[in-house]
């Protein structure tokens, strides 16, 4: 609550200050994105992969995507595990702080959209504190909240499987961020129509 | 790096025309790609839009292609999962013709043209195929390419039908026969003999300065007043009436009211002062005004090749789904489409004929079950038997032989055409249908005398028969054997009866639908098995007992039978009715689905729709009970 306190005075690497002058302007496009984490525990845990599309004029825009795999030695050596996981990708594989940096140069104004939303951006603003940035300040919305907002039940979450199945949205063998990143970017073509939002 | 990128392209590897180009090459156009999602009903582009910058392929879902003419929206293709459509940009540099609509909530990707362009001019095998789909998007322009430089008046003008229907923009793909002023007119008229068309256009380069058609023949050169040696301009009609090649029907009638001529020239730019692309005359703007069903058995009667009856079979389904869109009763069309569907088997049976030679006896091709019952809308399997009559017994073989390798042509033809072989046999071009009278005749004797005792081989079809070509004597006599077998044969009505009888009901005791329960078809309804037959079956029963002769068709049997046995003419006049909406009901989701819609997926069914179909089924019961009462089956049950 008191984070802007922090906050004052305080000198912002270049890209943060950059992304800051982004937010003046109004939204265009949206972007739907996607973490894999270590764990549930924003302060503990750090996103291992990070997928992202822009939806722009109600299409996924399969050029303008963002995927990396964020390079964690230390927290894996940490607790661990092995890298196994890192080493058979073919995605990207950036530090935390390049891949940050990249990552938020492409979400720009955009609205962030994706599952559970809450949750990936409390992770990205947990490692974007590790960079002595500010948290993110784009607008976000849930697939979850919106079909729960279409169908009016309030009573239960839905997973991203769940959603997949109802609008029969076929399974893939493959899992990754980006993948699923694709995924909530149909579901939410699918329910931003029908909820009528521009 | 791009996963979903790699994932698209290999979705659109399994696909023509993107299984020539390699993967690395899919994977960049992959890249460009935009992922749109459409709702049911929701309009990617529609008619007269400007042109977008990409083409599309579908990833899921259905969407349909339809164009819009005199005010109804019609139909042209359906594009399946992997299929594309909107190629108008490659090609045209006008508006879209045509609209893509979502007939279920559909994913398609859309490439744009740009990125794509470089690998059609690299790749002759991709334009090609681009060419042909922008063709059948369109429909039959296919053929048009085929067509083009034979110019006959016969072939081409199937094609200008749909070409002025609908795709009028589209570059008319016919070549006019065309001359110039200083030629012989007897030569020209023998090039016009030769090429069999009643017009020639008279060309200075190549650009349209008069017309000679038979008019002008036979009023400036068969009365006298030029000799057939004069210059070709001195009895040419001039100027020439030029049109733009996007003209519409209406326009096109209109111009040739108020010019008063029965041809039009179609010019690059609409005047006279640009070179010539087509020519369209009276006559194909009457072929133009409907797809009517005399044309098309006109059409069936000059076909030459299986693929041109396939054609006319396409635009029967057409006309079907046109009708039915329309409103127009149902019986009215299924006797339409019997009667197409009986030309283009007699066509098939005739153009074997001519292949194999005269027929060596008289016989008879008899259509069974639901054509012969004339009933047959959707493409279903084929069914058919041959009688021909007695010969000598040493020229039997020989007889024999030339008649089963007639309906094995026949047969095949109309497999071509679409319509499967029955599973079952039951062809004429099965070594058991294709007998002599006498042998027929002992047949139907033995099926309806000792029902029982060789019971696999007697199908119910058999007793629905229409004759289809041959010497109508033949059908006259089975006729004949039928009906004098039926009188008080109980054993055989038993029979029949338990047979109508022992198909599963169509609902549950608290009136909801069996559905299927497994296999392929699973949560679906049998409307085939679970209700169009009984009705069928128990209509024949009550016909062949009541022995009234001639009536075929299950609809009018009940009308028949309503007043034949008129105390209980409530129940057949019920039933008659639900024949018809089940029916209606098999054949849209057949045409829905292009098959031959025997099931029928209850979930895509608004309530109103489930609740008449409930209401067709309730007469079952009572016919039931009405059989079971009448017949007093016991020997079979």
């Amino acid at each position: 609550m008191l984070d802007w306190i922090k906050n004052i005075n305080k000198e912002y690497p270049e890209f943060w200050k950059d992304y800051l002058t982004k937010l003046e302007a109004k939204p265009n496009k949206f972007v739907v994105l996607s973490t894999e984490t270590s764990g549930l525990n924003p302060n503990k845990d750090v996103i291992l992969s990070l997928g992202a599309f822009a939806v722009i004029d109600d299409s996924i825009v399969i050029k303008e995507n963002f995927e990396a795999v964020l390079l964690q030695y230390k927290f894996l050596e940490e607790n661990g595990i092995s890298n196994e996981f890192i080493i058979e990708s073919k995605m990207n594989k950036m530090p935390e702080a390049e891949a940050l940096e990249a990552f938020i140069n492409f979400i720009g104004n955009a609205v962030l959209v994706g599952h559970h939303i809450n949750f990936d951006i409390e992770m990205l603003n947990a490692a974007l504190e590790r960079l002595d940035c500010g948290r993110l300040k784009n607008e976000a919305l849930d697939i979850d909240v919106m079909y729960r907002k279409l169908t009016d039940i309030n009573d239960k979450q839905f997973s991203l499987n769940d959603l997949c199945e109802i609008y029969k949205i076929p399974k893939s063998d493959r899992n990754s961020s980006a993948e699923d990143a694709y995924k909530i970017g149909l579901l939410f073509l699918k329910l931003k129509s029908r909820l009528g939002i521009k | 790096m791009n996963t979903i990128a790699e994932h698209i392209a290999d979705f659109l590897k399994e696909y023509p025309p993107f299984d020539n180009l390699t993967f690395q090459e899919l994977s960049d156009i992959a890249t460009n790609i935009r992922v749109i999602n459409l709702e049911k009903h929701a309009v990617l582009f529609q008619n007269n839009d400007p042109l977008h910058d990409s083409f599309y392929v579908v990833a899921s879902g259905i969407i349909n292609l339809t164009t819009i003419a005199d005010a109804e929206e019609t139909i042209i293709n359906k594009c399946h999962e992997g299929d594309i459509f909107g190629l108008r940009p490659f090609f045209a540099k006008n508006n879209y013709m045509m609209t893509a609509k979502a007939r279920e909530e559909s994913i398609v990707y859309a490439i744009p043209i740009a990125v794509f362009r470089p690998f059609v001019a690299n790749n002759s095998d991709v334009l090609n195929f681009l060419l042909e789909s922008f063709a059948m998007n369109s429909r039959h322009t296919k053929d048009n390419a085929r067509s083009n430089g034979k110019l006959d008046t016969n072939g081409t003008y199937i094609d200008q039908q749909s070409e002025m229907q609908y795709i009028q923009s589209l570059a008319y793909n016919n070549s006019p026969l065309t001359t110039e002023s200083q030629h012989i007119i007897k030569d020209v008229a023998i090039l016009m003999t030769e090429s069999m068309v009643d017009n020639i256009i008279v060309c200075e380069k190549n650009h349209p300065i008069g017309i000679v058609t038979h008019a002008d023949l036979s009023s400036k050169i068969a009365t006298g007043r030029y000799p057939i040696t004069e210059t070709i301009d001195k009895i040419m009609s001039s100027p020439v009436v030029t049109v733009l090649e996007n003209v519409s029907l209406a326009e096109a009638q209109l111009l040739m009211l108020k010019h008063n001529v029965s041809h039009l020239c179609v010019t690059k730019d609409g005047t006279s002062k640009s070179s010539v692309k087509g020519i369209i005359s009276e006559h194909d703007l009457i072929v133009a005004q409907a797809s009517n069903p005399g044309v098309l058995i006109k059409e069936i009667k000059r076909s030459q090749l299986p693929k041109d009856l396939k054609q006319i079979r396409d635009r029967l389904s057409d006309l079907i789904q046109n009708s039915i869109q329309k409103n127009i009763p149902i019986s009215h069309v299924s006797n339409i489409a019997s009667e197409i569907n009986l030309a283009i088997i007699k066509r098939a049976v005739e153009l074997s004929i001519l292949d194999l030679g005269s027929p060596p006896a008289r016989f008879a091709w008899l259509s069974i079950g639901s054509q012969g019952r004339k009933e047959q809308l959707l493409l279903t399997d084929q069914d058919s038997i041959l009688v021909f009559e007695d010969v000598a017994p040493e020229k039997y073989r020989e007889v024999k032989d030339y008649f089963l390798r007639l309906a094995k042509r026949a047969t095949a033809i109309l497999e071509k055409v679409g319509y499967d072989y029955c599973p079952n046999g039951h062809m004429g071009s099965n070594m058991l249908w294709c007998k002599s009278l006498s042998d027929w005749t002992k047949q139907y004797n033995s099926w309806m005398n000792t029902p029982g005792e060789n019971s696999n081989d007697l199908s119910s079809i058999f007793f629905d028969y229409e004759i289809v070509i041959g010497e109508p004597k033949i059908e006259e006599v089975i006729e004949n054997v039928v009906f004098k077998n039926a009188v008080n044969n109980t054993l055989f009505f038993d029979f029949l009866g338990n047979d109508a009888l022992r198909r599963n009901s169509p609902l549950s005791f608290f009136k909801k639908f069996i559905i299927e329960e497994e296999g392929p078809q699973k949560g679906k309804f049998d409307i085939k098995t679970r209700a169009l037959m009984p009705l069928i079956d128990s209509a024949r029963l009550l016909i062949l007992s009541a022995n009234i002769k001639g009536i075929k068709n299950t609809y009018l049997r009940f009308k028949q039978l309503a007043i034949t046995d008129s105390k209980n003419a409530e129940i057949y006049l019920s039933c008659a009715e639900a024949f018809l909406t089940l029916s209606k009901f098999r054949t849209v989701e057949g045409l829905k689905n292009d098959d031959s819609g025997q099931y029928i997926n209850l979930r895509e069914m608004s309530k109103t729709d489930k609740e008449k179909l409930k209401n067709a089924l309730s007469p079952m019961k009572d016919l039931e009970e009405l059989i079971k009462s009448k017949f007093q089956l016991t020997q079979f049950s």
